[in-house]
């Protein structure tokens, strides 16, 4: 039967022609030349401040598990965070539990680090890829250089000039978990309670994680791309994240007019049936 | 009895322990066979008991000062042999993947076409990755050619692939919203003013129409301001979408992690003692 | 005629940026139709991702707590351990499937023994967060507002009816159905803010698909 009312005609659109509003609508707003600034929130704020409260040479872990699935989310969180270590003089040590994030987290980090004169061995080091993130958090809390053994580049732990007198994960002043995944649980549930999480997750994964941030489990959250972009705006940088958010405010817009034409379509479609019969 | 020997001068007999362990642990796969059925579980069931056991006991002992008991030490080569075993049990995955499609083009099967594009692209990356991580480590030669051709293949196809595939959910979730997100029932409506709030709210575009189309406050609640100021200073919809995060959808979460928490104990507890059918 | 210059493939960092421009147009091309050019590129997307984890797991890993503790420092025991680890292979066996039980013994237990200490760091800590609510003013709580007390007894009624809702092991009726309709509606929050921070993240990752091809590729200026 053919679509007779523009509600039936509404309701059978080509999903094609969707995709092709939802392109035009994010190309449109990437090209725009306009930024809007971000309300920084609450979470945000304290994950900026608790690295600001780190002095000079404190050890931080940065646990680094995604892949270019979440590319888009994850990486301008990445780069803005160890550029913030950078500014505070911290030294890090990057983590992977997902075998392709080993080598993304390690190339951005040595870009980015290179840029801004960090030394590899002095001031930051790559542990590499541990399938296991439950066990390596308990081994690093033991032994940590027995459990990590060796960096990416093949050097022991022992002989890292960075990590010299580093025994134990208890030595670390801060966590940074950057994950699309679950992982955030793990390092609460292992690492030393004297050692602070803040978390990176992506937007699917910050709503679980509301309920950590309210009991203190972890002291402060940037959600996805827009809340690197509060976070980069805090430290004063355009990143990539800066550059999405027209794109990702209006995409929102297109959603929500989209999903409300849809049930005006659905309730008109219904009412002029009931009419009809 | 020495745990360790020296690799200069005994490197022999090293191999002839690795050759041996191969031998030895492979071909005792014969002789478990002549268990029974109810042998063969009582094995399993003790392997998996005694591997929980230690890690509830090294939990649960009392530690000293240095925060160690007496099993603590041994945590770390219980780290270094899960380590192995876990990412043996991730090469499986990769096995199957292998093994399935050189049944497809061995057995010429619908589209083994595809299979061979496959496996030709699977042992071409597998060999700029591993030679890429031995170059790393200085275990083997970084040449132009290894870092041109990894550049290609990682950051140029794979990364690229792998993000293109992911970012097809936009679409279909924006295909599905218009479809399938009806308001029938008060369930629905809650969920989506909710989720609308939320998208709005969090965005810069939330922040404008709040503050600067609508003239709410972007200042944080002064100090020992009353109910009602409070109420009246927190309507924009950053603020609101906040609120609802922290206040309304984090006691939500929460009920869930309990539930999550109590069911995960007792599934843990099951599966320690072997009281789960069907895995062990 | 610059910007032409730099846009074609004309050196080996240029080629790289079409071949990756390539990859995301095939993989697009599903949201036409299923084509063979979206089936090539898929299958290898898949042979890539499976053949590059070789080289962190063989590397990484078997030469990290493996071959170098043998071969280079000379502790024989493990060699026990990769052949132990091979009987996982097993499970593709009829016959001898049944050894890889062993295997996944270790590490079901190993999981299992952990869950004690994740209990106790995890939830504990969430329920005497909770308990610690204060919910009427005294003296140890100075600093309590008539709003932070209002949102404790929301969290708390939030909580109850929610986990009320999850009981199933009895019938819910009367009062305790009506608690459960609330929580259910509770719940319906929590999803809702679910679903709207998981339509922000799938967003997220097309515009940056978008955006590597505005940027990198057509070298327009983006985003403001």
């Amino acid at each position: 039967m053919q679509p007779q009312t523009i509600w039936q005609k509404m309701l059978a659109v080509d999903r094609r022609l969707l995709y092709v509003l939802l392109l035009v609508n994010i190309v449109m707003f990437l090209l725009v030349p306009v930024r809007m600034p971000a309300s920084i929130s609450p979470p945000v704020q304290k994950f900026y401040d608790t690295i600001e409260a780190l002095q000079p040479g404190d050890l931080v872990m940065i646990s680094s598990n995604w892949s270019a699935s979440t590319l888009a989310e994850n990486q301008p969180q990445l780069e803005a965070v160890i550029k913030h270590l950078m500014r505070k003089k911290a030294r890090f040590s990057i983590i992977s539990i997902e075998a392709q994030s080993r080598d993304i987290s390690y190339r951005l980090a040595e870009r980015v680090t290179k840029a801004e004169g960090y030394e590899y061995g002095r001031d930051w080091v790559h542990f590499g890829f541990v399938p296991n993130l439950t066990v390596a958090i308990k081994g690093m809390v033991t032994d940590l250089p027995n459990t990590i053994k060796q960096d990416v580049r093949g050097t022991r732990v022992s002989q890292i000039e960075m990590l010299k007198g580093v025994n134990s994960l208890r030595q670390y002043k801060l966590v940074i978990d950057v994950t699309p995944s679950g992982t955030v649980p793990i390092w609460i549930s292992y690492s030393p309670k004297e050692v602070n999480i803040i978390y990176c997750p992506t937007s699917v994964m910050a709503a679980e994680a509301y309920t950590y941030l309210d009991s203190g489990q972890i002291k402060g959250m940037v959600t996805g791309a827009k809340g690197a972009q509060e976070y980069e705006q805090l430290l004063g940088i355009v990143g990539l994240a800066s550059r999405f958010t027209n794109a990702i405010s209006f995409s929102h817009v297109l959603i929500i007019t989209f999903i409300l034409l849809g049930n005006v379509a659905m309730f008109m479609n219904r009412l002029a049936e009931r009419r009809e019969a | 009895m020495t745990w360790q020997l020296n690799p200069q001068d005994q490197w022999l007999w090293i191999w002839a322990i690795v050759l041996g362990a191969f031998v030895l642990v492979l071909g005792l796969i014969p002789l478990l066979q002549v268990l029974p059925p109810r042998g063969r579980r009582a094995l399993v069931v003790g392997i998996t008991f005694l591997a929980g056991l230690f890690f509830a006991a090294e939990f649960f002992m009392p530690v000293n000062e240095e925060q160690k008991n007496m099993l603590t030490p041994a945590i770390q080569p219980a780290q270094n042999l899960l380590q192995l075993i876990g990412a043996l049990a991730l090469g499986l995955g990769t096995y199957g993947l292998v093994r399935l499609h050189l049944k497809n083009v061995v057995q010429k099967r619908t589209q083994w076409g595809y299979s061979v594009v496959l496996l030709v692209s699977f042992v071409t990356m597998a060999f700029f990755s591993i030679w890429n991580t031995l170059a790393e480590k200085e275990l083997a030669p970084k040449t132009p050619l290894l870092e041109n051709s990894f550049k290609l293949l990682f950051d140029f196809t794979l990364v690229q692939l792998d993000a293109a595939m992911f970012s097809l959910i936009a679409f279909y979730i924006f295909s599905a919203a218009y479809r399938a997100f009806r308001i029938r029932s008060i369930e629905a409506s809650i969920l989506m003013f909710t989720a609308m709030v939320v998208m709005i709210g969090v965005v810069p575009l939330g922040a404008y129409i709040s503050y600067d189309l609508m003239g709410f406050s972007a200042e944080p609640t002064p100090e020992g301001a009353s109910f009602v100021q409070m109420l009246v200073h927190n309507l924009g919809l950053p603020k609101v979408a906040n609120w609802i995060l922290t206040s309304l959808n984090a006691p939500a979460q929460r009920a869930i992690e309990f539930g999550v928490g109590i069911g995960g104990l007792a599934m843990a507890i099951r599966l320690w003692l072997s009281l789960e059918r069907g895995i062990t | 005629m610059e910007w032409l210059q730099n846009f074609l493939p004309l050196t080996f960092d240029r080629a790289v940026v079409w071949i990756g421009v390539l990859c995301t147009i095939a993989i697009y091309s599903l949201l036409y139709r299923e084509n063979p050019f979206y089936r090539f590129f898929e299958h290898m997307y898949i042979g890539l991702a499976a053949g590059y984890s070789l080289g962190p797991l063989g590397v990484d890993i078997l030469y990290r707590y493996w071959i170098e503790p043998i071969w280079v420092q000379g502790y024989w025991a493990w060699a026990f351990v990769v052949p132990f680890g091979l009987y996982l292979y097993f499970i593709y066996s009829e016959r001898y499937g049944w050894v890889s039980r062993l295997v996944i013994g270790l590490l079901i237990g190993a999981s299992a023994g952990l869950f004690f200490q994740e209990f106790s760091s995890r939830y504990l800590v969430q329920l005497n967060s909770t308990l610690q609510r204060p919910l009427w003013f005294s003296a140890s709580n100075p600093d309590l507002t008539v709003g932070n007390l209002i949102q404790n007894y929301i969290f708390l009624a939030i909580l109850l009816t929610v986990m009320t809702y999850f009981t199933f092991s009895y019938q819910q009726k009367g009062t305790v159905k009506g608690i459960a309709t609330a929580g259910r509606w509770f719940l319906m929050i929590g999803l809702g803010a679910i679903f709207g921070n998981t339509v922000m993240a799938r967003m997220a990752l097309l515009i940056g698909r978008a955006y590597y091809i505005l940027s990198d590729w057509l070298l327009i200026r983006v985003g403001g």
